[in-house]
């Protein structure tokens, strides 16, 4: 059973292609994660799932059945833009959202109170979103997409701008909505923060679908051909040859992809003649790796 | 329509609870009711002296005539004050303060000379030298340190005309009863074609343009209040949470019920002190406005309150969905203001002349005949024909301008960035 299922979707604004001939399908209950770079058509498909556009061509189906509006209640939608009514008391903001989406004013009020102390913002209640912080009212918007128990959770970008402890408290909310058997999508360009988190990913750029599957089986196509070094002194040891493909040096930590072929073993024996090494792993690539990868060789 | 009434219902009680909104329903009515006291109250103040006159004539005689004719000018303009406060709107015409005047037949230049000095040092008020050459000459002097204020110098000089007349009818030989039989004045009794009396025309005229301000500035107030509301939408980005549970069209009629009730409460606010202040001030002027401020004119004060601003906010809401800032807007915002105030410019001319092909064409346009056509109603009933010909046009305009707006406000509110062209907007109104 899948929650949203994508079939050849095209978009265009006047000449510019948004998204074009894009299939992807999103299993219930999974995580799902669409990445890309800025402009890569991101937002212009989730706003074709929750009917802000149609597309120009193909098909868009939500709960197993055609895109219909009467389908938007049971969806959660926490868009880029974040924006509320600035003038407005956050209870009344969160229930008025809440009655939008179908609850009842009486309930909406109670589950906006419970959301806001899980968030540790209930002594928030009763200011004006214009006196909250920017981190907060990321998280007032973040229990405003939450609030009415949607089946299927739309997230573009759900962590920019917050402080680790703050990511993690809602990276714990997602968790247990996933155990409830919710949906989720998330959309961003912040590969780190997804990539332990989602079941299956669809990487876009340019409006088509460059890479797509289980999360699992697109890394193991890139297999274990990256290593990790921790090091003191000389980084000579880093030349692309025969064994470095290339390689990323933040200083005393380097992520070096090996060359076609290449032993890591070998890499160690150098590396070890020139410097100290404090640790040496070898591991799949990051998602980031892949994406830059990807992304690259498409773009060139 | 839930999502129509929740986001109208938002958008009522944000708007009623500002302390602006506050501010402004107070405020209106204290300045209207300070403007309309105001001059009165210091009209009052001012003339609040006793008054002191000499009369200087050759013979007792005649100044006696003379001094009867200014005590009773004065007590017909004083009466005429005192009607004319509860007559009118305004109560700038204050009673004046009693007069007293005295008769001196020393004609001599040097008495002439002491009064002058008993004037400077303000023991007098004015003085009327109407010695017989004086009379004979035809040219009376009146002396006084004001020559523009003090009484009205007309008043005298009429009590000097009429003087004249009674002496003269005196010296005929006629009994002071016939001639009092002359002066009684004579009233005008204006009716029309159908024998009702004629409501006094200052108060139908200064209640119209009362009327027809209020019009013009809830229709432009709200309307711009629905540009703003649009506006900010777009500058918090709330937009897209908004539209990812309610489409472009039930934003659009929210927003626009929601602050138009908001402007409907405010005018009723209005409406109800406006009565609160009326009746303990003027029992005759409440009559005479009860004729002016007839259910039907309020009713039709609600219809093309409600029509224009649906035509205007409308024409807002399009604007605030185009532009990114205040700044943006105000450029855009002045080309839609132009015909109201091409309907306040033509407003006192119509008022005037109701039947004026002017009249006729402004109130059948509709984006003047809002105001045009109510003035119409308000001054004199056009034919009914041209009312319903002016409310259909203004209803199938608002009808039309609300499809066009709609497709620009769905696609504007969802573009940042740069103002749309001309020729871009024509492309937003062809997407489906």
């Amino acid at each position: 059973m899948h929650t949203i299922e994508i079939s050849q979707v095209r978009k265009t604004f006047d000449e510019f292609v948004a998204v074009d001939d894009l299939t992807f399908n999103i299993a219930q209950g999974s995580v799902f994660g669409l990445l890309g770079p800025n402009g890569a058509g991101k937002t212009s498909t989730i706003r074709m799932m929750i009917g802000i556009t149609a597309p120009d061509s193909g098909e868009i189906r939500v709960f197993g059945n055609p895109f219909d509006r009467k389908c938007l209640p049971k969806i959660g939608y926490l868009p880029e833009e974040r924006g509320l009514y600035k003038k407005m008391k956050v209870l009344d903001q969160l229930v008025f959202l809440g009655e939008l989406h179908g609850m009842n004013a009486a309930v909406a009020r109670k589950k906006a109170t419970d959301w806001c102390e899980r968030l540790e913002i209930a002594e928030k209640l009763d200011k004006k979103v214009e006196e909250l912080s920017k981190g907060m009212q990321q998280k007032i918007q973040f229990i405003a997409s939450l609030l009415h128990d949607p089946e299927f959770i739309i997230m573009d970008e759900p962590f920019f701008g917050l402080d680790p402890v703050n990511t993690t408290l809602l990276k714990d909310v997602m968790l247990d909505l996933k155990k409830n058997g919710r949906t989720i999508l998330f959309s961003t360009h912040r590969m780190d923060q997804v990539e332990k988190l989602c079941d299956s990913i669809c990487l876009i750029n340019r409006g088509r679908s460059v890479l797509q599957g289980p999360l699992k089986q697109v890394k193991a196509q890139y297999g274990k051909s990256n290593v990790q070094i921790e090091y003191e002194g000389s980084g000579e040891f880093l030349q692309k040859g025969e064994l470095v493909g290339s390689y990323n040096n933040y200083g005393n930590y380097v992520e070096v992809r090996l060359a076609p072929g290449a032993d890591a073993q070998q890499l160690l024996q150098i590396a070890a003649q020139r410097s100290r090494i404090s640790k040496f792993e070898v591991v799949e690539p990051s998602l980031e790796e892949i994406f830059i990868e990807v992304v690259g060789k498409n773009d060139a | 329509m839930h999502n129509v009434w929740l986001i109208a219902r938002r958008e009522y009680l944000e708007r009623v609870r500002t302390r602006s909104f506050m501010i402004m329903t107070v405020l209106t009515p204290v300045l209207m009711a300070g403007l309309m006291i105001g001059p009165g109250v210091l009209a009052e103040r001012m003339s609040h002296h006793a008054r002191h006159m000499v009369v200087v004539a050759s013979d007792q005689q005649t100044g006696e005539i003379i001094k009867t004719q200014l005590l009773h000018a004065d007590q017909q303009s004083r009466d005429n004050a005192e009607e004319a406060q509860k007559s009118s709107i305004k109560r700038s015409q204050a009673a004046a303060s009693e007069l007293t005047v005295d008769i001196d037949t020393d004609t001599s230049a040097g008495h002439r000379a002491d009064l002058v000095q008993k004037l400077r040092s303000k023991e007098l008020d004015g003085v009327v030298w109407a010695s017989n050459a004086a009379l004979q000459a035809r040219k009376v002097p009146f002396i006084t340190r004001n020559t523009s204020s003090f009484i009205a110098n007309d008043e005298i000089q009429t009590s000097l005309n009429q003087s004249m007349t009674r002496r003269a009818l005196q010296a005929r030989g006629l009994s002071d009863q016939e001639i009092q039989n002359i002066f009684q004045p004579v009233k005008l009794d204006v009716q029309d074609a159908s024998g009702n009396g004629a409501v006094n025309p200052q108060i139908v005229l200064v209640t119209s343009i009362v009327m027809v301000m209020i019009l013009y500035m809830s229709v432009l107030m709200y309307g711009i209040n629905v540009m703003r509301a649009v506006l900010e939408e777009k500058t918090s980005r709330i937009m897209e949470v908004m539209l990812s549970v309610a489409k472009a069209k039930e934003m659009l009629a929210g927003k626009i019920l929601g602050v138009g009730a908001v402007g409907l409460t405010q005018i009723g606010i209005w409406a109800a002190v406006a009565l609160v202040y009326i009746v303990p001030n003027a029992v005759a002027m409440r009559n005479q406005l009860k004729e002016v401020l007839s259910p039907g004119l309020l009713i039709w004060f609600a219809v093309f309150y409600l029509l224009g601003y649906a035509l205007y906010s409308t024409m807002y809401a399009a604007i605030g969905s185009m532009v990114n800032s205040e700044q943006e807007a105000q450029q855009l915002q002045f080309v839609a203001i132009i015909p109201l105030i091409a309907a306040l410019a033509v407003m006192v001319g119509v008022a005037q002349m109701p039947s004026s092909p002017l009249a006729i064409w402004c109130s059948m346009i509709p984006f003047t005949s809002p105001l045009i056509m109510f003035m119409r109603i308000a001054v004199q009933t056009p034919p009914l024909w041209q009312i319903g010909l002016s409310v259909a046009l203004l209803v199938g305009t608002i009808y039309v301008l609300v499809l066009l707006c709609a497709k620009i406000y769905r696609v504007g509110i969802l573009m940042y960035g740069k103002r749309p062209t001309l020729p871009e907007m024509v492309k937003w109104l062809k997407y489906a």
